[in-house]
């Protein structure tokens, strides 16, 4: 004889014993639940985060860490503010214009210590040796954008005008710098400047990257934050959360472990050829770890003052923040 | 009604501010994630001139948009009215372009067309245009009989004179629709301009967003409210004044 849903007498027990289940499940017992918001979606350039979560750094840590795609709308330093994220990916002027609003952030680890922000232009143009050279050119920047910044840092340094270059704006769609309408093209160097040089050597054309740091221009980009709140009153979990964190972006950034990255990258990224993938790994491992001496996270104390300084001049800032008493070296911890 | 207009907006804009600066104050968020008045009344002093300038630019899309996006939705409306299987195909052909979301076909066109005054004016009106086909089609699909049955009976009926006075009995409604389309030609320019475009007040929105600048774009709904309250206002305006003038008088009757 069947029983119909509202005649079963255990629905108490049951959802008693649900209760329980859930009460001491591994993940419940113990585990910090922590939100951590990326710049950008999942991609090889955030390989550490990825391989955090799929290694299990974090869980072993005893966190519960749920790893979040970011975009130009969702800010982590924002979410920090709101309590929708404990850490967050954010670049150098996304922290210093939030200090100058009043926004209560620290800094805990600068992932990239070159800048992938560069500019790709093809080679069959003479070679940009020095800053002079850029007089002449069509340059594409992203009005508004960081790269708009550092490029006009670029030209003030050269003492170029605006009637010196040409300058026009661009977005996600290659095809103005791939129908030669513009010369010299802002790229992420280890996403899609590998895609766009793939691309063009298939049609038999070489490209170089104008890399602003080679110039004197150090703009920070990507590093890890948190609240001073988090900070002030969860120090353990924010050192416990940084340590597994860079354990896992050292991983990450070995040669020997590449195949098993790329398979924890591949399964977050599904539509990016692996043949890109493998060149795309191995230009974000020379941009976070250009020397193997380096220790992924540590500061570029110098290269901090001066994206200050940079967006100061550009009066994207009202006063000066002092930058370097936000960056919390991981001896301080 | 123009002024009713801005005043409503003016009420509502006010009462949103409040609420976000009430939510600033409860929560006790930085000047990072919802400025605070000194903020924004430096911030709209700086970008004032250039935004205003910008939301006109957007504005006069717009209006060749809403134009053109009427002059589609009346051709199809016209000739998709009939119950034939020319009428129902070109419905079908109608909806079925609509069916795909314009944000996910702009960057084909801005591939195709550029970043320029044309890929806006597409998108503007294309977004505009469904809207204003479905009341087209609503009102053109359905017969005035008591009109048209005598036109009928005497052999006189024309398709030009089935169009007009079908139109012309729902007058109210299609310059109803007219009018409150423009908000939404307006909301597709702003998204041509923020996902591709380099003028406009979307683009500027978008050059905020880069810099968490939420003053700037507080700054940028103000103009947007103000300005399109004016252009629907005076829609609206024109609206009224087609009506007296087309419409028989009250108790009066048409010559």
């Amino acid at each position: 004889m069947s029983v119909k849903p509202w005649e079963f007498r255990q629905w108490p027990v049951v959802i008693l014993v649900i209760f329980v289940l859930f009460c001491v499940s591994p993940v419940r017992a113990g585990a910090i639940k922590v939100n951590y918001r990326l710049k950008w979606l999942f991609n090889t350039s955030v390989a550490g985060d990825i391989l955090a979560v799929d290694q299990g750094y974090f869980k072993t840590a005893g966190l519960d860490v749920t790893v979040k795609e970011g975009s130009p709308e969702k800010n982590a330093i924002n979410e920090l503010e709101l309590g929708y994220a404990d850490f967050g990916v954010a670049s150098a002027d996304q922290v210093i214009r939030a200090l100058d609003k009043g926004a209560d952030v620290v800094v805990l680890a600068q992932l990239f210590q070159v800048n992938p922000m560069q500019w790709i232009y093809r080679a069959d143009r003479p070679e940009i040796k020095v800053l002079g050279d850029l007089k002449g050119r069509h340059i594409g920047i992203t009005f508004g954008g960081n790269d708009e910044t550092i490029m006009r840092t670029l030209l003030a340094l050269a003492g170029l005008g605006e009637k010196d270059v040409r300058l026009s704006g661009v977005r996600f769609d290659f095809t103005p710098f791939l129908k030669k309408k513009v010369d010299v093209w802002p790229v992420y160097k280890n996403s899609q400047g590998v895609i766009l040089a793939d691309q063009l050597s298939r049609e038999g054309e070489a490209v170089y990257f104008f890399n602003p740091s080679q110039f004197g221009v150090n703009f920070v980009a990507n590093s890890i934050v948190t609240s001073g709140k988090l900070m002030k009153t969860h120090p353990e979990r924010v050192k416990i959360f940084l340590k597994s964190l860079l354990s896992a972006w050292e991983a990450a950034m070995d040669p020997v472990n590449a195949a098993q990255v790329l398979a924890a990258v591949k399964k977050k990224d599904s539509q990016t050829p692996d043949d890109i993938q493998q060149k795309q790994l191995a230009a974000t491992r020379q941009l976070i770890k250009p020397d193997k001496g380096i220790r992924i996270g540590v500061f570029d104390v110098g290269a901090w003052k001066q994206t200050e300084t940079i967006l100061l001049n550009e009066h994207q800032i009202k006063g000066p923040v002092g930058i370097a008493s936000r960056l919390i070296a991981q001896e301080r911890l | 009604m123009l002024f009713r207009r801005i005043y409503q907006f003016l009420i509502v804009y006010c009462l949103c501010l409040v609420g976000l600066l009430g939510i600033k104050q409860v929560l006790g968020l930085s000047d990072y994630v919802i400025p605070g008045v000194t903020l924004i009344h430096s911030t709209f002093g700086r970008v004032s001139g250039g935004y205003f300038l910008d939301v006109l630019n957007t504005l006069s899309v717009t209006i060749f948009g809403q134009i053109i996006s009427i002059a589609m939705a009346f051709t199809v409306g016209i000739l998709g009215r009939k119950s034939s299987w020319a009428g129902s195909f070109i419905k079908v052909m109608a909806y079925n372009i609509q069916a795909y979301p314009i944000v996910a076909l702009a960057p084909i066109i801005f591939i195709l067309l550029g970043d320029g005054f044309i890929s806006r004016l597409l998108i503007a009106s294309m977004i505009c245009y469904f809207p204003l086909l479905l009341s087209v089609l609503g009102v053109m699909a359905v017969p005035v009989k008591d009109i048209e049955h005598f036109y009928i009976a005497t052999g006189r009926m024309r398709w030009q004179l089935e169009v007009k006075i079908r139109a012309f009995e729902n007058l109210s409604k299609l310059t109803t629709v007219i009018a409150g389309s423009a908000t939404l030609a307006m909301a597709g320019t702003i998204v041509a301009e923020f996902i591709a475009a380099n003028a406009g007040i979307g683009y500027s929105i978008r050059i905020a967003l880069y810099q968490s600048d939420l003053a700037g774009i507080l700054t940028a709904l103000f103009y947007i409210g103000i300005i399109i309250s004016v252009y629907q206002g005076m829609l609206e305006t024109l609206g009224e004044l087609v009506k007296t003038k087309w419409s028989a008088p009250k108790g009066g009757e048409l010559l």
